[in-house]
């Protein structure tokens, strides 16, 4: 065989090159995972992940030696479809979801997936600002249309568990290049105050403090109290609240916070809540760009599987997690962006610096997609 | 003679965490970084590259150091969370003046209209 594949080393970033392996056919061997740790290997959410890989694909390889400590993974077709899963409760579903919302364009079939699991949880990106941000930000590369949907059917909060997702999407042949150079003004602010096994008055004890600090800048501000019961309240009681600001052209810049979870160190008050998040808000405003930070790399490997022609995308500063995506694009995709850091000028109350990324698409073709 | 140069070993071991704590700090203060290029694509990951993995003691016994600056890195926390510059003061004035233009209750520039 021409390639002997990639190699990498260690767990971390763990998703990035499963899914960046899985889109370019490259194989990879990810070697001393937790090889020093007291207990070795693969756990069980990376398991659980590796499965649900599995199950998107058709005709993967993949090999774990006993220890857990190597994998090996050859990537098989991209076939979507119908899909199941129970994820793992260590890690909540946005783990999972970040992974198939860069895959999902790219399926043989459009891709219907059930996931179960933790829906919230302070570790990842919620569903729910997956939901905000992640989707519009795809519908701008043209991946829309009838069937692309996430709902909370369930919510379940960490550690419990007990939630439920819908996820669907439809496939596209190619990705249209994308100039996200001006992010506009925000002209609203939107949010979530979720609630579960608690007091139905923690979301609104949660909305007012977040209030407090953002009235100070715009008065549009809407958020919904989501107060989910019975069944559909999971295992673990729990609250937390998502925001989004809204730009004129478009853009959403999110920010979050999920209560601690039962058990798991000192239980959090909603009015410190409400307003930290508030203040994340804030912060995630003064980074800027045209996508939130925790979407970043999503944005750049839309960029990066585009046609053949210019894509610009401004940021906010790079984020550790996109700056090892950005090198490991490189290693499968041989692309590198260029990047100009636009200072922001003495008079302009605008936030910090921002990053103006620039690449010409590899010409991607979902090879898999059926002709119809 | 060889005690003598233990101690010398043990006297500079402070130096090389001297090393990490500032590739940390430049890590921290990334987005000042002008030769962004360089961060993302160049001169990081050598740097990583050169430590040595592991030390001998007398020949038979290794030192295991589990959380070594590379390690830990590789078998980090796996999430796109972005952490707040815990330096931002979001209840200081100045600070909440710094983004008021990001808001359509901000100034405009000339070429633009609110309409």
């Amino acid at each position: 065989m021409a390639s002997q594949g990639l190699e990498y080393d260690g767990c971390n970033f763990f998703r990035q090159r499963l899914v960046l392996s899985s889109l370019s056919g490259k194989r990879v061997r990810i070697r001393n995972i937790r090889s020093k740790d007291d207990s070795p290997g693969v756990r069980d959410f990376e398991a659980s992940f590796i499965r649900l890989l599995d199950k998107v694909t058709n005709g993967s390889r993949i090999e774990i030696n006993q220890t857990g400590t190597v994998l090996f993974y050859q990537p098989g077709l991209l076939n979507g479809g119908s899909v199941e899963h129970d994820c793992n409760t260590q890690r909540s579903v946005g783990y999972y979801l970040e992974a198939l919302l860069m895959l999902a364009p790219f399926m043989k079939t459009p891709l219907k997936a059930t996931l179960r699991g933790v829906t919230n949880d302070p570790i990842d990106p919620t569903v729910d600002m997956l939901k905000t941000t992640a989707l519009p930000l795809m519908k701008k590369f043209g991946i829309d249309g009838e069937g692309f949907d996430l709902k909370v059917v369930k919510r379940g909060m960490a550690p419990g568990g007990g939630g439920e997702v819908f996820f669907s999407c439809p496939v596209r042949r190619t990705i249209k290049p994308v100039q996200l150079t001006d992010p506009g003004k925000i002209k609203r602010i939107r949010g979530v105050a979720y609630s579960v096994r608690v007091s139905p008055q923690m979301a609104n004890r949660l909305v007012d403090s977040a209030r407090g600090v953002l009235n100070q800048f715009i008065p549009d501000i809407y958020i919904h109290t989501d107060h989910m019961k019975g069944a559909h309240s999971g295992k673990s009681p729990g609250f937390g609240l998502t925001l989004v600001a809204e730009t004129l052209n478009g853009s959403f810049l999110s920010a979050e916070m999920s209560s601690t979870p039962q058990g798991q160190g000192d239980p959090s008050l909603p009015e410190d809540l409400g307003r930290n998040c508030a203040m994340l808000l804030l912060e995630e405003v003064y980074r800027g760009g045209c996508v939130d930070s925790s979407n970043q790399s999503l944005a750049l490997l839309l960029m990066t599987l585009g046609q053949q022609d210019v894509s610009k995308v401004l940021l906010g500063p790079l984020s550790p997690y996109t700056i090892e995506f950005l090198r490991h694009i490189r290693d499968f995709f041989q692309i590198m962006f260029k990047l100009d850091v636009q200072k922001p000028s003495e008079d302009e109350r605008k936030g910090g610096e921002k990053v103006l990324m620039t690449c010409v698409g590899v010409g991607y073709s979902n090879i898999n997609k059926t002709l119809k | 003679m060889e005690e003598e140069e233990e101690e010398e070993g043990v006297g500079l071991r402070w130096k090389e965490g001297l090393r990490q704590k500032a590739s940390d700090a430049f890590l921290r203060q990334q987005q000042a970084v002008p030769n962004l290029r360089k961060l993302v694509y160049g001169s990081v990951v050598q740097a990583d590259d050169s430590e040595d993995e592991e030390q001998e003691l007398g020949g038979l016994f290794r030192v295991s150091r589990p959380q070594t600056s590379k390690k830990y890195q590789a078998n980090a926390v796996d999430s796109s969370r972005f952490h707040p510059d815990t330096s931002h003061q979001w209840d200081q004035e100045e600070m909440l003046n710094s983004i008021r233009d990001c808001f359509v209750t901000g100034k405009w520039d000339e070429s633009q209209d609110a309409a």
